[in-house]
């Protein structure tokens, strides 16, 4: 499928405090969380339906490692990007794109957080939001 | 009760060929499997008819590839079937053909592995199940995180990641099967281009065609069929895996590798101190550096030490993909698997050359393929 926006809308929220949560699940039955949020059924303990109850994570969390990515031939963006998994404080690690291009500046151990990016072109040419991790000592 | 493979009935490699690994030519699957499964009855030295079974390791060719195909050795009515696995698939197609063998079913059973490349959209990404990056993280750049994770946590440089390009190219530049045929330098491995991370082009897999064939056979048919018993190879363990969650900061491709491994040691009564040679899944440098150390040959970070002291050169205490691995051998998919077990079988026969690892007698063949799964076996030179 060709993608123009790598993070689809459905995986985050707004949040009052700015940083925009993201949607995962947690498993009634053993308490496993999730990210993505899936109804399929636990990778750990195999319930499903009523059983996988949907969480808010908190857009917070510690850069476990990261790449820049300098061949791309896909849509929506151009390389170089980056791109960081984020162990997150609510406990799953994702992967995500960074805001910024390249990777300088960036540590094992920073502290990271979700923002919203704007005009992101899409196959219409409008633009459409991104979710993307940011360096939280950028943003004071 | 369950049993292992060791414990039913003992299975021999008897017969290995290939078709080299190369770019996308015009050349026909049928030709290149044709080819394989040919050299690998002349080299077991016995006809087409004696072979009861036949399992094709494809991931990219499409529906039905294997009658299409080995009609032309004569259309003997056997059982055949494709097994797809991704990049495990001619490593499990291989398992198949060693159950038949251990279980009774056949006598003598075949698995060719052959592909040629195709952009197939896989099953993983028709779950419905979206995630934050999508396709903006290719495997290169699955490996690439691990790597900047690796080599953070145990202060490893970049070069010194790419020194396993260099090592396997070396191996590589020796075996007339591998795509890549050219011993390179460090400086030429790291001067790129860059692909992602730290890994440049040389340090990633190339994907290309080809095909490899193993023939396995009881001891029964080894006696019946006059086969040379003195190049027979046994098959002392087999195991396949699939990933489980790993909580916590783990790695998951170093902990169901170091799982299977571990079942796979335990199957054939050995330890990591036993193996003369590993063909590993080297699809990018890095991976390499994970699993000796998940496969315990030596501690956690001290893969590329142990890699500059060329203790996993040929001639060290236990060569690291002899071939030239899948980063010069090459990984055509489907082949690849069943090219390992054909190297380790060639090595532990004392056939290979230039590249023969001194008196090998136990060596471990081992792929991972996206999804995650991950194939062992253990070979074992026949006392």
């Amino acid at each position: 499928m060709p993608e123009t926006i790598a993070a689809p809308p459905e995986l985050y929220s707004a949040s009052p405090d700015g940083i925009p949560k993201l949607n995962g699940g947690r498993c009634i039955a053993c308490g496993y969380v999730f990210f993505p949020p899936q109804s399929y059924g636990c990778e750990i303990c195999g319930a499903s339906g009523d059983q996988l109850a949907p969480l808010a994570l908190k857009g917070e969390g510690v850069l476990r490692s990261f790449a820049t990515v300098h061949l791309y031939q896909g849509k929506g963006i151009e390389a170089p990007f980056t791109v960081g998994v984020i162990l997150l404080d609510d406990g799953p690690a994702v992967r995500a794109l960074l805001t910024q291009k390249t990777d300088a500046g960036l540590k094992i151990g920073d502290r990271m957080r979700t923002v919203l990016v704007g005009a992101v072109p899409d196959e219409g040419g409008a633009g459409a939001n991104e979710l993307r991790f940011t360096r939280q000592e950028l943003l004071k | 009760m369950k049993k292992t493979l060791r414990e039913l009935r003992p299975v021999y490699v008897v017969g290995i060929g290939l078709h080299k690994y190369q770019h996308l030519s015009d050349t026909t699957y049928v030709t290149l499997g044709l080819t394989a499964v040919r050299a690998a009855l002349n080299d077991a030295g016995i006809g087409w008819p004696s072979v009861e079974s036949a399992y094709t390791g494809t991931a990219l060719i499409g529906m039905a590839a294997s009658r299409p195909m080995l009609r032309h050795l004569g259309a003997t009515g056997i059982a055949m079937a494709q097994v797809e696995n991704a990049s495990a698939s001619g490593s499990t197609a291989f398992r198949q053909a060693c159950l038949d063998v251990a279980s009774g079913i056949s006598d003598v059973a075949l698995a060719i592995g052959v592909d040629k490349p195709a952009m197939l959209n896989g099953a993983p990404g028709k779950t419905r199940i979206r995630d934050l990056v999508g396709a903006r993280v290719a495997p290169f750049t699955h490996f690439a995180l691990l790597a900047n994770e690796y080599m953070n946590r145990y202060s490893v440089s970049a070069e010194q990641v790419a020194q396993v390009a260099v090592k396997n190219n070396r191996n590589g530049a020796n075996n007339p099967f591998a795509q890549r045929r050219k011993a390179v330098t460090l400086e030429e491995v790291m001067a790129g281009p860059a692909i992602s991370g730290t890994l440049t082009r040389l340090q990633c897999c190339p994907v290309g065609e080809g095909a490899a064939a193993v023939i396995v056979a009881s001891g029964d048919a080894i006696e019946k069929l006059k086969i040379d018993r003195a190049r027979a190879v046994r098959v002392i363990a087999s195991v396949s895996r699939s990933e489980r969650v790993y909580r916590g900061a783990k790695n998951n491709d170093a902990e169901l590798t170091r799982e299977t491994v571990a079942q796979a040691y335990n199957e054939a009564g050995i330890g990591p101190a036993d193996l003369d040679l590993i063909e590993l899944h080297d699809a990018f440098t890095i991976e390499e550096l994970l699993y000796v150390e998940a496969m315990g040959l030596c501690g956690e970070g001290e893969g590329a030490a142990m890699s500059a002291s060329g203790a996993t050169d040929i001639g060290g205490k236990c060569a690291i993909s002899a071939s030239g691995g899948l980063i010069a051998m090459g990984h055509p998919i489907g082949p690849t698997g069943a090219g390992q077990v054909a190297e380790i079988t060639r090595q532990l026969r004392g056939e290979a050359g230039v590249r023969q690892q001194p008196n090998a007698k136990i060596g471990l063949a081992h792929m991972v393929g996206v999804g995650a799964v991950c194939v062992v076996h253990v070979l074992q030179k026949d006392a």
